[in-house]
C-alpha cells in the first residue's frame, strides 16, 4: 500500500473509556462474562479505528483497547509463562508472573488483530508487540541463567509471532521497549534480543523507545544519548522516539551517528491534555527535517493516548495530521 | 432501632464499669422510657439510629445530643433519622431531658429548639466554618494577642511537627541518598527542584536547606549548587517573610504564590521535574465534605449554623448585641475582620466578640440522599471511580470525610513529580476506612481555627489511579504524636 510522504501513525493504545475500565474491573471481579467483555472490546476497537480514519491517520491500529496493559496481554499468551490470575483487582495493574521452564513455541494468536483490522479498515495497518527487554523486566525469572538469556528466548518467541503477523498481511510491525531508558546498561543484550525477534521477518519493523507512559507519566528521565552507538546494531527499519514532551535536543544524535533508520518522530505530548496546534506540529516536523530527510520520517505521537479523554486524543491526532499536511504542502507533496 | 458505638478504645483489664458504659445505659433506658410514655413515636423507632460518640475536641460544633433527619434531594423528609449523643459532653442528670427534647425534634415539621439560625443548610465544603478559618489566618496576630499565646501553642505538641530537627535531618538524608543514586546512574538532572507547599515563616525550609548544604559539603557532592527550593504559599506576604528568613540561600529559593488546591497551575514548568514535595498540616486545613452510607444508600451531610438561646443571651449581655443584630455582626466580622464589628475605638471588643462567637456557634446537621446522577461531592480532578474505590473498602454503615481539598491538592501535585520524585505529607490521617467506625475525626475547634482529620484512604485511591502507592508511617519524633507521615512510591 502506497503511503504519502511523512506518513502519520499512532503508538500504543487509544483513549481508554472510563466505562471500559469499570467493565474490565468487573470482569476481574467475576461480575461480567468474558463474552460480554469481548463484545465491548470489539465495539471500542471499531470506534478507535473509525476515529483514526476520521482524524486522517495513514497507518492505523485497532486501538489496542482489548489489552489491559502492555505486559499482561503478552504474558497471558506466551507459552511457559505462569500467570497468577488472582493477583490483580484493577485491570491496569500487572499480574504476578513467573517463568519456571523454557518457553514453549506456541502461537500468541495476535493474527486475530490483523484479521480484525482488515475487516474494518482499508488503510495501511500496524500491530505492536511488547519487546523482550520490557517483558523480562516484568516476569519473575526462575529458569534462565540471566536476563539476557531469557530475553533472547522471548525474542525467538516474538519472532515466530512477527512472521505470522507478516504473513497475515499487516503493513507495519512495531516493537515497544519503554524500559530501555530505565536500564541503559542492558542495551547490548537487549539489542541482541531485538535482532532475534526480527530475524527473517518480511515487514517494516519499527522499534519504539520512550520514557514510559504508565498512568500518563514518565517512568524514567534522561537523554537518548545512552542509545548510541549500540542501537545502530538493531535490525529494524525505524526508531520511534519521544520528542514532543522532552524537546528536540536529542534529534541531533541521528545526525551525529549517521543513524540509518527511519525516524518515528514524536510530535504529540500524550502526558498533557493541552492540544497542540497544527502549526506547532509543523514546526516540530520542520526541525526534524533538518536532521532526517522527509523520505525517512514518520509522524506519530510520543506514545499511546490511553490516558487521555477521547475528545482530547482525537483532537491531538487531528492536529497532528493537519500539521503534517502543512509540511507536505511546503514540500510540494 | 440500631445503636452504633462510634468510639472504641481498649478498656483496662479488670476496670470497673466505666462512666461511658453507665451513660450508654442511661441512653437506652431513657429511650425505652420515651417510647413507653409515647414521647417517642413507636413507628419512628425502627428507622432510628442511635450514635454513641466521644468527641475528642473539647470545643466543637455539636451539642451533647443532636438530631439528624434525612431528606431527599429536594429537602423532603425521609424516614431514616439519627440521634447522636456525645458521651464526653453529656451529663447524666441532664441526659434524659435532652433525649426527650431530641425525640420531639425527630418528627418532621416539629417546632424549633429555641435556636437562632445563622445560615441555611450547606455542605461542609461551603459552610461558614471556612469563613471563620480564613478569618483566623488573616487576623492571626489579633487572635494571638487576645489569647496570649501563639497558635502553635494550641497544637497538641505545643509547636509544629514540621520543624523538629530530627525529622528535618531524616528528610535531608533521605533526599541526599536519592540524589546520590540518580548521580550514580547518570540520571541526576541539572537542576534539583524541591517544593514545599504552605511554607509559613520559612522555618522548616531554612532548617532543611541549612542542613542540606552542610550535608552536601561534608560529603563532597555539589548538589547544593543545583538546588532550587520552591517556596509555595497562597500569601505573597507570607512568601516575602519566608524569603527574608532565607536570604542566605537567596540564589537557591524560588518564591511561588500558588493555590494549595492546584500547585500544578502555578508550576507547570516543573512538570515531572520536582524531586521532593513536602507539606505539613496543609491538608487538614482544606475543605471537606462528610458522606454517610446507611443500608447501601449514600447521604451528604449538610449543616446550618446556629446559636442557642443561652448563647444569644450571653452575647447580648457581653457585647450589647440583640439577637436580630447577630447576623449583621457576624457578616461584618467575616468580611471586614474583628475591627469592623463595632464602631472605631472598640477594636479589642471586636476580637473578644470574635472569640466568644467562635466558641458558641454550633452546626445542625441533616442528611441529604444522593443519587447516582449527583456528583457535586466528587472533588474536582477526581471521578466517581475514585469514590467507588474508596467505598469498596469501607464498612457498610459508615460516616466518613471526603477530604476534597486534600484530594484535589494531591491530584494536582503528583504531575509535578519527577519519575523518581516523592511526596511527603506530615498531617493527621485516617489511614483506613475502618478507622471511621472507631472514633471521631473532626471537625473540631482548635483555638480559633479548624481541625479535621484527612481521609488517607481517599488519597490512597487517588494515588493508585495516578500510578503511586501511598503509604503511612508514624511520626516518631514526638512521643504520643497523632501525626503520620504520608509518602508516595511509584507503582511498579
Amino acid at each position: 500500500m502506497k503511503l504519502p510522504l511523512l506518513p502519520t501513525t499512532v503508538i500504543g493504545s487509544y483513549s481508554m473509556p472510563e466505562w471500559l475500565e469499570r467493565a474490565k474491573n468487573d470482569y476481574l471481579a467475576r461480575r461480567l462474562s468474558k463474552r460480554d467483555l469481548d463484545d465491548m472490546h470489539d465495539a471500542v476497537r471499531k470506534a478507535a479505528i473509525k476515529d483514526q480514519e476520521s482524524a486522517g491517520i495513514d497507518i492505523v491500529t485497532d486501538g489496542e483497547l482489548q489489552r489491559d496493559n502492555m505486559i499482561d496481554y503478552f504474558t497471558e499468551r506466551i507459552p511457559g509463562v505462569q500467570v497468577d490470575l488472582g493477583s490483580k483487582r484493577f485491570y491496569y495493574d500487572f499480574y504476578d508472573t513467573e517463568v519456571r521452564s523454557k518457553l514453549g513455541t506456541g502461537s500468541l494468536h495476535l493474527t486475530d488483530e490483523v484479521k480484525f483490522l482488515k475487516t474494518y479498515t482499508d488503510h495501511a495497518t500496524k500491530v505492536s508487540v511488547s519487546g523482550p527487554h520490557t517483558l523480562v523486566k516484568r516476569i519473575r525469572n526462575s529458569f534462565y541463567k540471566d536476563e539476557a538469556e531469557f530475553a533472547l528466548d522471548l525474542g525467538k518467541a516474538l519472532n515466530r509471532e512477527l512472521k505470522e503477523l507478516s504473513r497475515a498481511g499487516v503493513s507495519e510491525l512495531q516493537i515497544d521497549e519503554p524500559y530501555y531508558s530505565g536500564f541503559p546498561e542492558d542495551l547490548p543484550w537487549a539489542v541482541k534480543a531485538i535482532n532475534a525477534a526480527t530475524e527473517g521477518v518480511d515487514a517494516h519493523v519499527t522499534l519504539h523507545i520512550c520514557y514510559g507512559n504508565r498512568y500518563g507519566k514518565p517512568s524514567f528521565e534522561g537523554s537518548y544519548k545512552y542509545l548510541f552507538p549500540t542501537i545502530l546494531d538493531a535490525h529494524v527499519h525505524a526508531l520511534s522516539l519521544e520528542f514532543a514532551r522532552r524537546g528536540e535536543e536529542d534529534l541531533d544524535l541521528f545526525k551525529q551517528f549517521k543513524a540509518p533508520f527511519t525516524l518515528g518522530l514524536g510530535v504529540i505530548d500524550v502526558k498533557t491534555q493541552d492540544v497542540e496546534s497544527p502549526a506547532l506540529v509543523a514546526d516540530r516536523i520542520r526541525r526534524a527535517l533538518e536532521v532526517v530527510p522527509a523520505e525517512r520520517l514518520v509522524v506519530n505521537p510520543d506514545c499511546g493516548c490511553v490516558h487521555l479523554p477521547r475528545d482530547v486524543a482525537f483532537a491531538k491526532l487531528a492536529a497532528m495530521v493537519e500539521g503534517t499536511k502543512m509540511v507536505r504542502n511546503e514540500l510540494g507533496k | 432501632m440500631i445503636v452504633h458505638i462510634n468510639h472504641i478504645s481498649q478498656a483496662k483489664k479488670g476496670a470497673k464499669k466505666s462512666q461511658l458504659g453507665e451513660l450508654a445505659s442511661l441512653v437506652t433506658g431513657s429511650l425505652v422510657d420515651l417510647v413507653e410514655s409515647g414521647q417517642l413515636d413507636a413507628k419512628i423507632a425502627p428507622s432510628l439510629r442511635i450514635h454513641l460518640d466521644w468527641i475528642q475536641y473539647k470545643t466543637n460544633f455539636r451539642d451533647p445530643v443532636t438530631v439528624r433527619r434525612t431528606t431527599d434531594a429536594s429537602g423532603k423528609p425521609l424516614a431514616l433519622a439519627e440521634l447522636a449523643i456525645d458521651l464526653r459532653q453529656c451529663q447524666a442528670d441532664k441526659l434524659p431531658a435532652q433525649l426527650a427534647n431530641a425525640a420531639r425534634l425527630i418528627v418532621p415539621k416539629s417546632s424549633g429548639d429555641n435556636r437562632f439560625y445563622l445560615t441555611s443548610y450547606q455542605p461542609f465544603r461551603d459552610c461558614i466554618i471556612w469563613d471563620f478559618n480564613r478569618l483566623f489566618w488573616r487576623h492571626l496576630g489579633e487572635w494571638e494577642a487576645a489569647s496570649g499565646k501563639g497558635f502553635e501553642a494550641a497544637l497538641p505538641s505545643g509547636s509544629s511537627d514540621a520543624n523538629r530537627p530530627d525529622a528535618v535531618k531524616e528528610s535531608v538524608e533521605e533526599f541526599w541518598k536519592l540524589l546520590k543514586d540518580l548521580e550514580t546512574k547518570n540520571q541526576l538532572p541539572q537542576e534539583i527542584p524541591i517544593l514545599e507547599i504552605g511554607v509559613g515563616a520559612g522555618t522548616r525550609a531554612a532548617a532543611f536547606i541549612d542542613l542540606f548544604q552542610e550535608y552536601d559539603q561534608s560529603r563532597g557532592t555539589t548538589y547544593y549548587d543545583r538546588l532550587q527550593f520552591i517556596l509555595g504559599d497562597y500569601s505573597p506576604d507570607t512568601l516575602a517573610r519566608a524569603c527574608a528568613s532565607l536570604a542566605r540561600h537567596k540564589d537557591h529559593i524560588v518564591p511561588s504564590p500558588l493555590d494549595a488546591l492546584n500547585p500544578f497551575k502555578a508550576l507547570q514548568q516543573y512538570r515531572f521535574k520536582v524531586l521532593y514535595v513536602h507539606l505539613t498540616n496543609v491538608y487538614d486545613n482544606l475543605p471537606f465534605d462528610d458522606l454517610i452510607r446507611r443500608d447501601g444508600h449514600l447521604y451528604l451531610v449538610e449543616v446550618r449554623a446556629y446559636v442557642s438561646e443561652a448563647s444569644v443571651q450571653r452575647l447580648e449581655s457581653e457585647f450589647g448585641l440583640a439577637q436580630k443584630d447577630l447576623p449583621g455582626a457576624m457578616q461584618r466580622l467575616l468580611e471586614g475582620g474583628p475591627h469592623a464589628v463595632f464602631p472605631p475605638g472598640d477594636e479589642a471588643k471586636g476580637v473578644a466578640f470574635w472569640r466568644a462567637f467562635w466558641d458558641c456557634f454550633k452546626l445542625e446537621e441533616r442528611l441529604r440522599a444522593l443519587d447516582d446522577r449527583d456528583e457535586s461531592h466528587v472533588p474536582p480532578g477526581l471521578t466517581w471511580a475514585h469514590l467507588q474505590d474508596l467505598l469498596d473498602e469501607a464498612p457498610e454503615d459508615v460516616r466518613f470525610h471526603i477530604s476534597r481539598g486534600a484530594a484535589e491538592s494531591f491530584a494536582n501535585t503528583l504531575p509535578l513529580l519527577h519519575p523518581r520524585g516523592y511526596l511527603q505529607v506530615q498531617d493527621i490521617f485516617v489511614e483506613d476506612m475502618d478507622e471511621y467506625r472507631k472514633g471521631f475525626k473532626g471537625p473540631g475547634k482548635l483555638d480559633g481555627s479548624l481541625v479535621v482529620w484527612v481521609n488517607g484512604a481517599l488519597l490512597r485511591a487517588v494515588g493508585a489511579r495516578a500510578g503511586y502507592d501511598v503509604h503511612f508511617r508514624p511520626f516518631t519524633f514526638r512521643p504520643g504524636s497523632k501525626t503520620s507521615v504520608m509518602y508516595t512510591t511509584q507503582k511498579p
